[in-house]
């Protein structure tokens, strides 16, 4: 009887052993397969190599001599012709570095998600884009990237040389750095955008601070009663609030009603609740009673140019020189007859802060299995114009002309498989091997006018930790949505008595907790970075 | 021979065709919005709005879609053959589990019931199931990260258990074996045959669950040749959304052309409009499927 049981029992064990062997057995012919493949890679590699190593000696002094492939990840959607270009770089990189990459993209949809698990599931990755907007900071500070410091003279010497050691410092986390910025400036701070065609045709006053803004807008209310004066969609917090406390010299797009002023970046303040944020929403309130404000703004999934370029709308409160560019150029195409104008609100303020070193970069995540290589691979791409022009502008005379020192582009948008930096390769580009359409011009034109101007930018470098109040965050963020957006967009009638229910709502989602802790880190920063 | 309707009889009826012909309406109304949308140029539709008749007739959606259709026609691809071999290899599955466990004289039987039962109760969440799937699978960017996913759906296994132990009583295993049968021709020959309807229903809720996966896509994806229709679908709207909404705070430039709404809309009908026409005709045997499901006779 029991021997019968445990033969049973072995049956039942062989059985799932065999069961998991066929799992086992599809996941492993795959990784079989690759192996296999990478290995008769390898040979045709070391052949490659033996052949080169006299002709072209490796200028970084690393190891070469076991062949990688790297794992890239970008942001985004790939373009089409992604498979020739990374045959081309493989093919140099084979040579020099005996290395091949591999490109991978996340796609737009849900990529914070698929950036976090990249990250957090441990899988071996070479090289990926950080930002301010991937939060660069806080991942660095959770351990995710390796620390390059020592590896930059070693495998990188060059690059560690071409950016400026004052850009090495500013993306430093913690006295470390975990990413390589890129050195490109440009300026993203807003400006107004209005038709001056219908500016000139009414003669109304043109948009050059909020007074000025309003009169544009009530003349358009008064002479275009069928178009909207200015476009708006349910982001209120990034089209209306920011844009106005940018306007009132705020540093950055502080969190949690937290208010720093430029002028005094060492002294922190509420600014929920204060009069200051009073005189926004009776701005917005006006605003929204001439009809700026559309009463269902927040259910507007519209994108902000569209209504602009389709003539719906006669203004923006703010965009940034690049996108106005886009919607000029746009316009100049589709109704020559309308005209945009642009004013940067840098000239309103007095400074403008081009991008900070954080707003574009590439790290190495911890669990590289080739840091060393990924990093003299990531040189070559920055320094070396064959790669670089391959990664952002493509295949020469296929994808894209030169003429007269300007980028064309061959064929339209949808027919060629490689538009201007298809790749979204932001964080590689080189200033001096960087090509513009003719169209830019109009943005170098006000990125000159802003660099008169230029102040450093104080928020980015700033590395929050919210470890310690997350859970009030999030209740934080329910709470804004439901009660302070209605507000900032001047859809509650008795302001005074609407800013005291979400100030109380806010305390009880432990508002106060999270300002004594975020003031205390940015009082931290501050000291640190010597800033005054 | 004629039994003339009564007039309740023809109240009833003319009841039942009001609310029928509502309801039918209110289905169908948003998607002749969309087929509208779709023939609509798109300065027209961003400027007046939605339409049931086209404001201002134009066939660019399509034409943009049509210019690669390449995309949405591998797209196309991947969907049909993970939803085929899926559901053929996920039916295999299930019903060989929900066999074993149906048969009394297995002995651990409600060890591995409990087992299968316990995992709709508690999963280890998202990222476990990615490192699982990534570093020890090595799943990514292959069919087998689309495919494996639902082969065990546990709530489709007990659902096939329940149904093979109701439909197929226990003498016939018993008499099968003394007629000679082993075990796997017991399956094959007599337990498939009489859940057949089990089947129909286990295969129908397989086969939609596979069509309309994005999120296998989603995380496991790379590839663009190999994402889902459904995700492809997903991705293009969301892309254009997201780079234009991207905010001023990043710079980005909109150089490209983003798919406009009329092409959104376009898509959505290529996307749809091959299924709502095969459905017509496949439809019947899903209904005949449930029917005898739900009769137990």
């Amino acid at each position: 009887m029991k021997k019968k049981a445990g033969r049973r029992s072995l049956v039942t064990l062989t059985t799932a052993a065999l069961a998991l062997s066929l799992l086992a057995g599809c996941g492993g012919n795959n990784s079989g397969n690759n192996s296999t493949s990478s290995e008769t890679d390898g040979n045709a590699g070391t052949a490659v190599k033996t052949d080169s190593s006299t002709a072209t000696p490796a200028d970084t002094g690393i190891d070469t001599s076991k062949k990688v492939e790297l794992q890239f990840y970008m942001l985004g959607d790939a373009p089409k012709d992604l498979p020739v270009i990374q045959e081309e770089i493989n093919k140099m990189a084979q040579e020099e570095l005996n290395a091949t990459v591999k490109f991978n993209y996340t796609s737009w949809t849900d990529w914070d998600q698929k950036y976090k698990l990249l990250l957090s599931s441990g899988q071996a990755i070479d090289l990926i884009f950080t930002a301010d907007w991937t939060q660069y900071q806080s991942y660095a500070k959770r351990g995710a990237f390796l620390a390059i410091d020592e590896l930059l003279p070693k495998a990188a010497p060059e690059l560690q040389k071409f950016v400026p050691e004052s850009m090495w410092e500013d993306v430093k986390v913690d006295g470390k750095i975990y990413t390589v910025p890129a050195t490109y400036k440009e300026y993203v701070t807003n400006g107004f955008v209005w038709r001056e065609d219908l500016r000139k045709k009414y003669n109304l006053p043109q948009p050059t601070d909020l007074a000025s803004y309003e009169a544009y807008m009530d003349g358009i209310a008064k002479n275009e009663p069928d178009m909207m004066p200015m476009s708006l969609n349910s982001d209120i917090g990034n089209n209306l609030h920011y844009i106005y406390t940018e306007l009132n010299k705020m540093v950055g797009a502080l969190p949690y009603g937290m208010g720093v002023k430029y002028e005094s970046p060492a002294t922190v303040y509420t600014y929920w609740g204060s009069d200051e944020q009073k005189e926004e929403l009776k701005t917005m309130k006006r605003w929204a009673d001439k009809g700026f404000i559309p009463k269902n703004v927040l259910n507007i999934k519209d994108t902000m140019q569209d209504p602009v370029t389709s003539g719906k709308a006669a203004s923006m409160f703010g965009d940034n020189p690049t996108r106005y560019n886009d919607m000029k150029m746009k316009i100049s195409t589709t109704h020559p007859d309308w005209e945009l104008g642009y004013y940067p609100f840098g000239k309103t303020t007095g400074y403008a802060t081009p991008v900070h070193p954080i707003h574009n970069g590439f790290a190495i995540p911890k669990n590289s299995k080739n840091p060393e290589r990924a990093l003299a691979f990531y040189q070559k791409l920055v320094l070396d114009k064959r790669y670089n022009q391959l990664t952002e502008y493509g295949i020469e005379g296929k994808n894209y002309t030169v003429e007269d020192g300007y980028y064309k582009l061959v064929g339209t948008s949808q027919s060629n498989g490689f538009s201007r930096e298809g790749m979204n390769g932001w964080a590689w580009r080189n200033p001096e091997f960087m090509l513009f359409d003719k169209g830019f011009d109009g943005v170098k034109a006000i990125f000159e006018e802003l660099d008169k101007i230029q102040k450093p930018d104080l928020f980015l470098g700033f590395a929050e930790d919210y470890s310690s109040y997350q859970a009030e965050k999030a209740a934080l963020e329910q709470v804004e949505k439901q009660y302070l957006f209605p507000l900032e967009a001047g859809l509650v009638d008795d302001i005074d008595k609407g800013l005291e229910t979400f100030m109380q709502k806010a305390k009880q989602a432990g508002l106060e907790k999270i300002q004594a802790e975020w003031t205390k880190q940015w009082n931290a920063y501050v000291a640190e970075k010597g800033i005054k | 021979m004629h039994i003339k309707d009564d007039h309740y009889t023809r109240m009833l009826q003319g009841l039942a065709y009001t609310v029928i012909i509502l309801g039918s309406l209110a289905c169908l109304i948003p998607f002749l919005l969309i087929i509208s949308a779709s023939l609509t140029a798109n300065d027209s539709i961003i400027k007046d709005g939605y339409h049931f008749i086209p404001a201002q007739f134009s066939l660019e959606g399509y034409k943009t879609v049509f210019t690669f259709p390449d995309e949405v026609l591998r797209a196309y691809g991947v969907t049909l053959f993970t939803t085929v071999t899926g559901t053929v290899l996920g039916l295999f599955f299930m019903t060989m589990a929900g066999y074993v466990l149906a048969r009394k004289d297995f002995k651990y039987r409600n060890t591995f019931s409990f087992y299968i039962y316990f995992t709709t109760l508690f999963g280890g969440g998202l990222v476990p199931w990615y490192i699982m799937m990534t570093k020890y699978l090595h799943l990514t960017d292959s069919y087998g990260a689309l495919i494996f996913p639902g082969l065990m759906t546990p709530f489709l296994i007990i659902l096939m258990k329940n149904f093979i132990r109701s439909a197929v009583p226990e003498e016939l295993f018993e008499s099968a074996k003394i007629d000679g049968a082993g075990d796997f021709k017991i399956y094959w020959r007599i337990v498939l045959q009489l859940s057949m309807p089990g089947i129909a229903t286990v295969g129908l809720f397989l086969a939609l669950a596979y069509w309309n996966d994005w999120f296998s896509s989603s995380l496991f994806i790379n590839d663009p040749h190999k994402y889902q229709l459904q995700f492809h679908l997903y991705n293009v709207i969301n892309s254009a959304a997201f780079i234009a909404n991207m905010g001023a705070g990043t710079g980005v430039s909109l150089g490209a052309d983003l798919p406009t709404e009329s092409t959104k809309m376009a898509m959505a009908i290529v996307v749809t409009g091959p299924i709502l026409f095969l459905y017509p005709f496949i439809q019947r045997y899903f209904v005949k499927g449930l029917t005898i499901g739900a009769v137990k006779g």
